[in-house]
């Protein structure tokens, strides 16, 4: 009778200890499961932090709508800059589609680089140009100075990278750059389907409108009255000449970006 | 127990620690058991007193319940991303008995957790004042007055979410190693020394009594400290202000700089003032502040204050890595003691920053009423 008891008990304890073995495997897999979620979550974010500031992507996948609500538009005064390449369209007829993305893939890289640097947000990029914003995501009162190093730092960057693809035997980039200070609209706009951080308003395309004048006037850095009544004094600015642009009324008197802060001052 | 801030970026430490076994055996007798960051803060000894001592829960709150201090700690570590003080906060939750799912649970949605709902406007208070700092003081300050917060409990909320504020900028600007703390629920010793731990925060955390304010400090923050006239906080928040405005590392001047730096940054009208007044007795002329504070350089800067009104900017709204590679930078320029002071001028301005914007408000509405 003692005996049977014990083979029992030792049979019980065997499909114990079979179930919980099965049980912690099955647990060993579910984490398993949960961290590479978590990891395809971090690496969601990190994409979508290429779309929008790491900042309201968080606020959005931490609150939800509610949070989207709370990141929905409002007014800011804002500096835009504007930057595109000189003899893009020249350029791409002439090298292979893989060779043409690599070179502009480096362009943006670095020009990404020296905005982020100088706490800007590149918003978009359209075609071979980029959009960035300084002060959009937080208060920025040193947006302008910001902006303008950050042109300076685009342009060295740029530089540095035609000497690289001289050697390479491709041709060498030119840049213009456009900026602007104003009023405007901040946060997530567009349709429900696909949203996005932006910034509209009059700012951005006046932005552009003097980036175009960059090629008027043989200049790679162009800034508005707006900018230079804000910029450091110590600044080496150029007035240009005013010039008519499309969808402003008054003729628009840009300075052209000499170089940084006057040496020794 | 993986945090959610695990992914964070964290550089290596860019401090030396240093033993000094007065100030750590200060820290230890107050909180109850050793602090392993007070090593990194040892060469301005007012930075690691002031991360001990402004602690709302070693006697300093009168309303507030500690757990929801706990929890407006936890949600301002999040809003910060500091491992650090998130893994600290997180390791004491723990300790004090809250099971690792119910911990998970609050962090997967810390406004939506199971919570009353004053404690959730408590901690959605706390997260604001630390994110939008003064823009949203008043829209802040109205919500938790719907919750049924008092007067008295907002301002204790308001000085925990800036203590937590300055703590995680000292903390995540050094870079103070983070490994030892994330991983202390998971060994094996801390599991076995869980209730000892709890026991000892439990005995070193304790609620204040009322103390009238003997003198009100000149210059800086003395308003911010009135306001706080009748709480145990005042008293001793005017004491670590006054240990370093007190404090040789950096001049007065520099001080001065940063704060008014940080108040610019955050548009902060109710600090502005104060530290304008201040920077004027120092010789500096309205026209100089105002060149510097909008250019954040001048020629009446020094090359340190050059150097740290510079890097006071980037303390104000920072992505960990980022504003750690700047403040290893400034190694270069200004001495160990110096950049540990700068970092713990840059936090404290920011906490009490944010918190003179909540506190101080509606009494600048009413002056000018």
């Amino acid at each position: 009778m003692s005996w049977s008891i014990a083979v029992g008990g030792l049979l019980l304890l065997a499909v114990l200890l079979l179930v919980l073995h099965r049980e912690r495997r099955r647990a060993a897999s579910l984490q398993v499961q949960l961290d590479a979620a978590a990891i395809e979550l971090q690496h969601l974010q990190e994409a979508c932090a290429r779309l929008a500031p790491a900042g309201v992507v968080q606020r959005l996948v931490a609150g939800g709508a509610a949070a989207e609500s709370e990141t929905a538009a409002e007014r800011k005064v804002v500096t835009a800059l504007f930057a595109d390449l000189v003899g893009y369209t020249a350029m791409s007829e002439r090298l292979e589609p893989a060779v043409l993305a690599r070179v502009l893939n480096g362009y943006f890289q670095r020009a990404s680089d020296a905005i982020h640097e100088h706490r800007g947000h590149v918003s978009t990029f359209l075609g071979d140009g980029i959009l960035a914003y300084f002060g959009a995501v937080q208060p920025n009162p040193w947006q302008c100075d910001d902006a303008v190093r950050a042109a300076l730092a685009m342009r060295a960057a740029i530089k540095e990278y035609n000497a690289e693809l001289t050697r390479e035997g491709l041709p060498p980039l030119g840049l213009g750059i456009g900026i602007h200070r104003g009023p405007g609209l901040a946060g997530m706009i567009g349709s429900r389907e696909r949203r996005e951080y932006g910034f509209v308003g009059r700012t951005v395309n006046l932005a552009a409108r003097v980036q175009s004048l960059t090629r008027v006037h043989g200049v790679d850095i162009l800034v508005t009255e707006a900018i230079r009544e804000q910029l450091d004094t110590r600044f080496v600015l150029s007035p240009m000449p005013p010039e008519a642009v499309k969808g402003i009324a008054e003729p628009v008197l840009t300075y052209a970006v000499r170089e940084d802060v006057k040496a020794g001052a | 127990m993986p945090s959610p801030l695990e992914q964070v970026a964290w550089e290596p430490c860019i401090l030396e620690p240093q033993r000094d076994r007065a100030l750590e055996a200060y820290a230890r007798r107050k909180m109850g058991m050793p602090s392993s960051s007070t090593p990194y803060f040892t060469p301005a000894p007012w930075l690691a007193r002031a991360l001990v001592d402004l602690h709302p829960e070693y006697g300093l709150l009168l309303r507030l319940d500690h757990g929801v201090m706990d929890l407006v700690n936890l949600v301002v570590c999040q809003e910060n991303s500091c491992r650090f003080c998130y893994a600290a906060v997180r390791a004491m939750l723990w300790a004090q008995g809250l099971s690792r799912e119910r911990i998970e649970r609050m962090e997967r949605d810390l406004l939506r957790a199971d919570l009353p709902p004053r404690t959730l406007a408590a901690m959605a208070f706390g997260r604001t004042q630390s994110r939008t700092g003064p823009a949203g003081a008043s829209a802040a300050r109205d919500a938790l007055a719907r919750a049924g917060v008092e007067a008295e409990e907002m301002r204790e909320i308001a000085f925990a979410a800036a203590l937590v504020d300055f703590s995680n900028r000292a903390h995540t600007i050094a870079a103070v190693p983070v490994r030892p703390m994330e991983r202390m629920p998971d060994q094996l010793h801390t599991r076995l020394l869980r209730p000892l731990v709890n026991y000892l925060i439990r005995r070193s955390r304790s609620h204040g009594r009322p103390q009238p304010l003997a003198r009100v400090p000149e210059g800086p923050h003395g308003r911010l400290i009135q306001a706080y006239a009748g709480s145990p906080i005042a008293p001793v928040l005017a004491e670590a202000l006054d240990a370093m405005w007190a404090s040789p590392i950096l001049t007065r001047r520099c001080k001065l700089l940063v704060f008014a730096v940080v108040a610019r940054g955050l548009d902060c009208e109710a600090c502005g003032p104060e530290i304008g007044e201040a920077l004027r007795k120092e010789g500096l002329t309205d026209e100089a502040i105002a060149a510097i504070l909008t250019h954040l350089d001048g020629p009446e800067l020094d090359s340190v204050e050059r150097q740290v009104v510079s890097f006071a900017r980037e303390t104000i709204w920072y992505e960990p890595a980022v504003i750690q590679r700047r403040a290893r930078a400034l190694r270069g320029h200004l001495t160990g003691a110096q950049l540990v002071e700068a970092i713990g001028v840059a936090a404290l301005a920011n906490g009490l920053c944010r918190l003179g914007a909540t506190v101080l408000e509606p009494a600048e509405k009413s002056d000018t009423a």
